[in-house]
């Protein structure tokens, strides 16, 4: 019987071939969304925590920080330690410019472990050797080759070094802001002053061992290693101890499981079964319903149930071997196209992505599965429909109308859209999948086009910058510094030259307050309930029964951050409240009556945050500002203004008005008033547009310039944070037009087949209309009437279901996301819309050309 | 010995005003190796008649008894099995699966059964059949009657305690269908089964051993 059954299935699955081609192309696609998805999400994960590992700076399972030698040496011999890797840091270099280098001894495994192993030349090993990245190297003005010579200087318990250095090897950078500087074992040897353990005493790191590890196992591993710190007597809890020993797991090697990715990824699968449940289950269902008869057969001849399933089984799992492997190949190679696009939305909020993705066997056997599920849910109900058919029902089977209408009054007789309407629905539940497969593809596709079109695109740019150009010193662009000294500011020759450049046009220095300026400071009433030592600014720190943490000038004033400006740059900011008016605004300010308070946005309305701890003072409030512990001026607040980035440092970073103000106020002055109130006034930043023509000159310029003439200086510009956002925008359009693309040509399947079986099925009966005066004209219009009526149907639907979700689900999802600003549309709905329409009346025509051949008498017969 | 023991035999389909009372209180004795032909006008329950003997139905009322074997009793996967070892289908339009050679079809019903071929059994019927050439063919090389005789020879191979025939010569001319009966009738001869065949053509119901007219679901003669 087996031989038998599979004879039967491979002659009968040979014989099948539009349904065999439908039948894989469908299972292809499944296998394809399943593989590309699978793709994208591992390659995402691998890539992400690659991303993280290198912005951690180590792909290790953990480390230890603090150690004695004793304590490193037991570490090496722990049960749990797979390798461990050494380190023996010194500290930070203090002659670097833009560029932060954390300069320690390490061993190979370390340098591993910690992405700084050399990629040209070696490892270091003579005491003057070290190892860093190109960009540091750069930043301390060395050449980047082997055995270039650079000096560097830092400070080790309280003793200051100058060492001249010879390169012996460097790495590609994987860090903007930070690299490592390694040296070997023979400069702790050479310099055992610098290694001299003291922090039990002083808390100097210089001298302690800290180690990266591979675990053999990371089940509980952070209890282990809690267990080992305090087996070696540390304390891995408090930070203030003598013996504090942390115990740290990398929680990017490591991570936790997010629920929120666990729910998207499950939505998506349940999503993706459905589409396949769609394409799969109409093709079985049609095929099944094609060959009834056949199954009637043999259930009269003594075929069992269980036969008839294993008969279809074995074709769908011919057809599925088909299908999967040529899907998965597919599916692998769009997941890798699209994976750096993916990547591209992590660029709004990490650096340095690395888009990595292998061929795992994951990827493979996960989508594998997915789909070999999909096919064994989708084939279920055909199978058990051809198993339980009775043999008389399946002999006397023909494909009619389902619904419960048995008779129908009609005065207008049968005319060809009629006869077309009356044809729809024969098989409800079919007609139902197709449709619903379409409205998919539609809805889908509209809410992604609304989503990629209510990125406000100019709304993520004005919060990050409000001039074509803004000018800093590279401090301002470090995330581990900020401005916050005089010595940062911008000097006067770098303005000068930036502002001789041709397009230049509303420029203004920016003027801001430093912790040198601690003589001037604002009083408004604010009570300290505690005042003690700030540990980032050094100055005293008072702090309110808000928790509003403000530093303190001499007098014991807060002293804020005060920004001065010209007109110009105050016409760009968001004044709200009080005079709004910037030319008014601006020559109140000059004549001495009142000030601009900066109050933090609300990313959502891009307007003042009402509901911020951060806005507690009203337009005509009175801050009286001190000179040297005397009041040299009453300043009522004359207007607030909704302040972004740019009004505080540049872009979205703040460190400098964290350290200089704390959470004090924000102020801005006219820069004559500025002037005059502070002894050394000094611009941080230098804002301005270009004309348009000029602004790719521009930006040449200043690379140009920064690079070789003032090293200290950096830039933002409107067009790289437009670039960025366009990239997010990219990435939703592409992912979600090839989910939604997939979808379409799902539905476009379905259609295709329906019209296809429709017109196989139905041979007879157009035979039998041909013989009695239809033209085949008529019959080619009837059936393109069906098309266009089910795609015209779906269509209809979708357009509905695509408007509610749009003002519902889109606008809610949208309106959660600051960078976003829902933007109705149902462009993308129109014009697949016009799409599946037009398929919808070209694929009957094609179908009855291929299809419907010969004369009416030998259709007749074949049908017979 | 009766091979088929019909008492009180009723059919019904629909409900209510739709009802058809399709068989009416049918009883019938068919004798094991007899020819016996159910006649009637359409729609005088022939079919659903030969159906219920062949296990495709059940009934509304009544027992049907083949080979000692009570219908109403088996379960849908023994009913299975029923037909493939007591009972022999043909139809009129024969059936057979494109995609088998004839040879392949004669022999389907026993590969379904996991049983191995009577090889001297299959012999004499394909020559008695005239199929002894055509055996590696498949069914659309052969004419209708070609095919029919392989729908008999698949029929027959079971060994089945009746056959069941459903006009099968419907869609013959004259002398074919003549030669296909009596091809029919001296298979069953021979292998000393029973047939129970259905027909509009009287001159085929001469061939028989009995002859069996219904009309509105009853017998009348």
């Amino acid at each position: 019987m087996k031989e038998m059954l599979r004879t039967l299935a491979r002659r009968s699955f040979a014989t099948s071939r539009v349904r065999n081609l439908i039948a894989v192309l469908a299972i292809a696609l499944t296998a394809v969304l399943f593989t590309s998805v699978t793709t994208i999400g591992l390659g995402f994960m691998e890539s992400l925590t690659l991303t993280m590992q290198i912005q951690k700076g180590s792909s290790s399972d953990g480390d230890f920080r603090n150690m004695t030698a004793e304590q490193f040496e037991a570490l090496q011999q722990a049960d749990f330690v797979d390798q461990a890797g050494l380190r023996m840091p010194v500290g930070f270099l203090s002659n670097t410019n833009r560029h932060n280098i954390e300069f320690d001894v390490v061993d190979q495994t370390q340098a591993d472990l910690t992405f700084c192993s050399p990629s040209h030349g070696e490892m270091p090993e003579a005491a003057n050797e070290i190892v860093t990245s190109d960009r540091a190297l750069i930043d301390l003005g060395a050449e980047l080759k082997i055995g270039a010579e650079v000096t560097i200087e830092f400070t080790a318990h309280g003793q200051e070094y100058s060492l001249p250095m010879v390169v012996s090897g460097w790495y590609e950078a994987t860090n903007e802001q930070t690299s490592m500087m390694i040296a070997g074992t023979a400069f702790l040897d050479e310099y055992p002053a610098i290694f001299e353990y003291t922090y039990d005493k002083d808390a100097e790191i210089a001298g302690t061992y800290w180690s990266d590890f591979t675990a053999t196992s990371t089940v509980g591993l952070q209890e282990k290693m809690q267990d080992f710190s305090r087996d070696v007597g540390g304390n891995p809890e408090d930070v203030a101890a003598s013996n504090y020993l942390p115990a740290v797991i990398n929680t990017m090697t490591n991570p936790t499981a997010d629920p929120s990715l666990i729910f998207m990824a499950v939505v998506f699968i349940v999503l993706f079964i459905f589409c396949g449940y769609l394409l799969i289950y109409n093709v079985f269902d049609i095929a099944v319903m094609q060959e009834i008869r056949r199954y009637g057969l043999y259930r009269t001849i003594g075929m069992s149930k269980r036969q008839v399933k294993k008969l279809i089984n074995r074709q769908a799992l011919w057809l599925s071997c088909i299908g999967i492997p040529i899907g998965l190949i597919i599916g692998f190679f769009i997941g890798k196209a699209a994976l750096p696009k993916v990547m591209t939305f992590l660029a709004v909020s990490y650096t340095n992505i690395v888009s990595e993705v292998s061929p795992s066997p994951l990827i493979f056997l996960g989508a594998t599965v997915l789909s070999a599920l999909t096919v064994f849910l989708s084939t279920r109900k055909p199978v058990r429909v051809a198993a339980n058919i009775s043999p008389i029902e399946a002999f006397r089977y023909v494909e009619s109308n389902t619904g419960k209408r048995t008779s129908k009054k009609s005065s207008l007789g049968a005319s060809i859209p009629r006869l077309a309407w009356s044809n729809l629905g024969r098989n409800g539940r079919r007609t139902f999948f197709i449709m619903v497969s379409l409205m998919l593809c539609i809805v889908l596709l509209n809410c992604i086009g609304t989503a990629a079109n209510s990125m406000d695109i100019e709304k993520e740019v004005a919060l990050m910058i409000r001039s074509d150009f803004a000018v800093v010193n590279a401090d301002s662009t470090n995330g581990q510094k900020g401005f916050s000294l005089r010595e940062q500011a911008l000097s006067q020759q770098t303005v000068e030259d930036i502002a001789a450049q041709p397009g230049v046009i509303d420029g203004s220095l920016v003027y801001k307050n430093t912790l040198e300026d601690t003589n001037v400071t604002f009083d408004w009433g604010a009570e300290f309930i505690e005042i003690e030592q700030s540990p980032n600014s050094g100055l005293m720190e008072g702090m309110t029964a808000n928790y509003l943490f403000y530093n303190l000038g001499d007098d014991g004033n807060p002293i804020c951050n005060v920004y001065g400006m010209e007109e110009t740059a105050i016409a760009r900011m968001v004044i709200e409240d009080g005079e709004t008016d910037a030319h008014t605004l601006y020559e109140k300010m000059q004549n001495g009556e009142g000030v601009l308070l900066g109050v933090q946005v609300d990313y959502q309305t891009m307007q003042i945050d009402k509901s911020s701890d951060f806005d507690f003072l009203n337009v005509g409030d009175v801050i009286t500002v001190y000179k040297n512990g005397e009041p040299v001026m009453e300043l009522p607040i004359l207007a607030k203004a909704a302040r972004n980035g740019d009004d505080a440092e540049i872009g979205i970073t703040a460190n400098g008005p964290l350290t200089v103000g704390g959470d004090g106020l924000f102020l801005y002055l006219p820069t004559s008033i500025y002037k005059e109130l502070y002894d050394e006034p000094v611009a941080y930043k230098y804002a301005f547009n270009v004309e348009e023509s000029q602004r790719e000159s521009m930006t040449a310029f200043l690379n140009d310039y920064m690079k070789n003439v003032d090293t200290s200086i950096n830039y933002l510009s409107a067009d790289s944070a437009r670039e960025n956002a366009e990239g997010t925008r990219t990435m939703i359009k592409f992912v979600g037009g090839l989910v939604g693309i997939i979808f379409g040509i799902a539905g476009v399947l379905n259609l295709i087949n329906m019209v296809i079986t429709t017109i196989l099925t139905r041979r007879h009966e157009f035979a039998t209309m041909q013989s009695i005066g239809m033209t085949n004209r008529q019959l080619t219009k009837m059936m393109i009437f069906e098309g266009t009526y089910y795609a015209a149907g779906a269509c209809l639907f979708g357009l509905v279901l695509a408007t509610i979700l749009n003002l519902t689900l889109v606008k809610s999802i949208v309106g959660s996301i600051w960078y976003f600003t829902f933007r109705f549309t149902l462009l993308p709905a129109l014009i697949v819309s016009v799409v599946l329409l037009v398929v919808g009346a070209i694929v009957p025509v094609l179908a009855l050309k291929f299809f419907n051949k010969g004369s009416i008498v030998e259709q007749l017969r074949i049908a017979e | 010995m009766d091979i088929v023991t019909i008492h009180n035999l009723k059919k019904n389909f629909g409900k209510g005003f739709r009802l058809v009372k399709a068989l009416d209180g049918i009883d019938l004795s068919i004798e094991k190796g007899k020819f016996t032909v159910i006649i009637g006008a359409s729609g005088s329950g022939k079919t659903t008649l030969m159906n219920m003997i062949g296990g495709l139905y059940e009934p509304t009322e009544g027992t049907v008894i083949v080979d000692g074997i009570n219908l109403a009793e088996l379960t849908e996967e023994q009913l299975t099995v029923f037909r493939r070892r007591k009972v022999g289908f043909v139809f009129q339009d024969y059936n057979l699966v494109p995609e088998l050679t004839i040879k392949e079809n004669i022999l389907f019903p026993l590969s379904l059964d996991d049983s191995r071929p009577d090889e001297v059994f299959f012999s004499e019927i394909v020559d008695l059949l005239g199929l002894n050439e055509k055996l590696d063919a498949y069914p659309y090389m052969l004419s209708g009657g070609g095919q029919q005789c392989t729908a008999i020879a698949r029929a027959l191979i079971t060994k089945p305690a009746i056959i069941l025939a459903d006009e099968p010569t419907g869609s013959f001319d004259v002398k074919t269908s003549q030669n296909v009966a009596g091809l029919l009738k001296m298979t069953t001869e021979t292998f000393h089964q029973t047939l129970i065949m259905i027909t509009h053509n009287l001159e085929l119901a001469q061939l028989a051993d009995c002859v069996v007219r219904l009309q509105d679901g009853r017998i009348v003669e």
